[in-house]
């Protein structure tokens, strides 16, 4: 569960306030698109439920941890609960594809036997069983983001944060990540997409946060072109 | 930490070795050069060290002793004078042996000694050599006051020439290899931050998935460990080629003799603690310059974070 209550992030370099009196709630299971223009304050949101961003005021929960009483020491701990897409993919240059999906399993002390069943089944998962072996500079676009995807996925997290997942690739691969992401909700995983892409959400449809100069404008739940055909 | 896990970092260490490999050559040049610097320095010191005590060995204090001394005196007095610290080398000199050499010396006035027959002027004598001629003031004081000892001869401006050269050499070779050690530590800490901060996007992705600070630093330590250990080797082995060249050039030429400094310190005397040193060194400043800089730009990222 993500549950911001009246919070305020000032950025203290240009006395921007990023966030003013946010408050947010997302249910366990909940699939939520956060939509908003650039400078809204979706990458404060972000950053914020990474703990990579302190709150100067209010409450921030995310999968039980208070992050605003967290002490350094176990912000790693609470990390390994979340799963994370970024925009550009962040994967690790001089790993394999293999490697980048196992480091996180690495990360968290899991046995060899966890880390040889579990990565290539996440693999599988997002297609990418025949690229084990590959390094992050021999994929194409859509193929990082599924490794990304991948990554996210293999320790099995609480919570997905989707970062732009579709801003870097062609809009037939973006609805397929989408179906992707929408297949691991279903699945009981919480998830949060941060997207551009407003012909999409509106496709998809589903619980819509629109964020504007760091307040929640808008927060209902929409059907969808989908969900209207079905 | 499970023993797979600390496998795993280990030979993530040696991998990355071979990943970021321009970074790393980088590093193991500059640890390279500043070793030699070092050690080449203290090379010099100990080998003109050497020489200077070489000189110093040949040093001698004559103490001579009353004459009419009776002969068990003179041996008491010779274990007195062993027992004085310092001292490193007691030889009697008797009067018989230096009219003998007094003989053949002035061989020309022999009917002049030979007038004297049976009756020996000269006093019998001690040879004595120091250990430490800085503390030669002192040694001779002491050895003045015993008893029945009439006169002590010593050199005392070779001495005082000796202890002085000593004392600049020591003052000389500890600023360079003081100057050395700062300008390397100097250099090596750039090189080294210089490789994190090229790898600031790994470890900002593994932070971002969880990994504990110590899980990020363990490769980099292990990295730098084999970055220093391989310059060390290196170092070694070209200290090794460069002072057999260079003692076997001066020898070659005889050139030390020549100056007199015959005491340069033979290579294969010193290559164990040399290639230790090296080793040790060169090992333990590769991995705590990776992970001071690894730590430095955690913190750094964490406070600006």
């Amino acid at each position: 569960m993500v549950e911001l209550k009246n919070v305020c992030v000032t950025y203290e370099s240009t006395g921007v306030e990023a966030l003013s009196d946010f408050s947010l709630k997302v249910e366990d299971g909940e699939f939520a698109f956060v939509i908003g223009r650039s400078g809204a304050g979706k990458s404060t949101l972000i950053k914020l439920l990474l703990k990579e961003l302190d709150a100067n005021r209010g409450e921030v929960y995310v999968n039980g941890y208070d992050l605003v009483k967290m002490k350094k020491h176990k912000v790693p701990e609470f990390r390994r609960t979340i799963g994370v897409v970024f925009q550009d993919y962040r994967l690790i240059d001089t790993m394999t594809v293999y490697e980048n999906i196992a480091f996180v399993l690495r990360v968290i002390d899991a046995p060899m036997k966890q880390i040889k069943k579990r990565v290539p089944y996440v693999m599988s998962l997002v297609g990418l069983q025949d690229k084990a072996d590959c390094y992050p500079s021999e994929l194409s676009g859509g193929e990082q983001q599924r490794c990304a995807l991948a990554r996210a996925l293999v320790n099995d997290p609480a919570l997905l944060i989707a970062d732009e997942p579709t801003g870097n690739v062609d809009p037939e691969l973006a609805y397929e990540l989408v179906e992707l992401l929408k297949g691991i909700n279903d699945c009981g995983t919480t998830v949060l997409m941060v997207t551009h892409a407003h012909e999409m959400v509106r496709h998809f449809g589903g619980r819509i946060i629109n964020i504007s100069e760091g307040e929640v404008v808008f927060d209902e739940v929409i059907g969808g072109a989908e969900i209207e055909a079905q | 930490m499970k023993l797979s896990s600390f496998n795993y970092l280990v030979r993530q260490g040696f991998d990355n070795v071979w990943k970021n490999r321009v970074m790393a050559f980088a590093s193991f040049c500059v640890l390279l050069v500043s070793l030699m610097l070092v050690g080449i320095s203290c090379l010099f010191y100990i080998n003109i060290n050497s020489i200077i005590g070489g000189i110093e060995n040949k040093n001698e204090v004559i103490v001579y002793l009353l004459e009419g001394t009776t002969d068990e005196r003179v041996s008491e007095i010779g274990e007195t004078l062993k027992n004085i610290p310092n001292i490193s080398n007691v030889t009697l000199y008797t009067k018989e042996e230096a009219f003998d050499d007094l003989k053949k010396k002035m061989d020309d006035y022999t009917e002049v000694f030979n007038s004297l027959g049976n009756d020996n002027p000269l006093p019998d004598a001690y040879r004595i050599r120091v250990s430490d001629i800085s503390l030669m003031e002192d040694t001779l004081r002491a050895t003045e006051q015993i008893p029945d000892v009439e006169y002590v001869s010593s050199p005392d401006a070779f001495i005082e020439v000796l202890t002085e050269s000593r004392r600049v050499l020591t003052i000389l070779a500890s600023a360079i290899i003081l100057a050395m050690l700062i300008v390397s530590m100097v250099i090596i800490s750039n090189t080294t931050r210089a490789s994190v901060f090229s790898r600031r996007r790994e470890i900002s992705i593994m932070q971002s998935v969880g990994a504990t600070k110590s899980f990020i630093r363990f490769p980099f330590f292990v990295e730098g460990m084999i970055n220093g250990f391989t310059a060390g080797l290196f170092a070694t082995l070209l200290t090794w080629f460069s002072y057999d060249s260079l003692v076997d050039l001066l020898g070659r030429f005889d050139i030390l003799s020549t100056i007199g400094l015959g005491n340069v310190i033979p290579y294969g005397d010193i290559a164990l603690w040399v290639t230790l040193a090296y080793l040790i060194a060169g090992s333990f400043i590769g991995a705590l310059g990776s992970v001071l800089s690894t730590r430095v730009h955690l913190k750094h990222r964490a406070a600006n974070m």
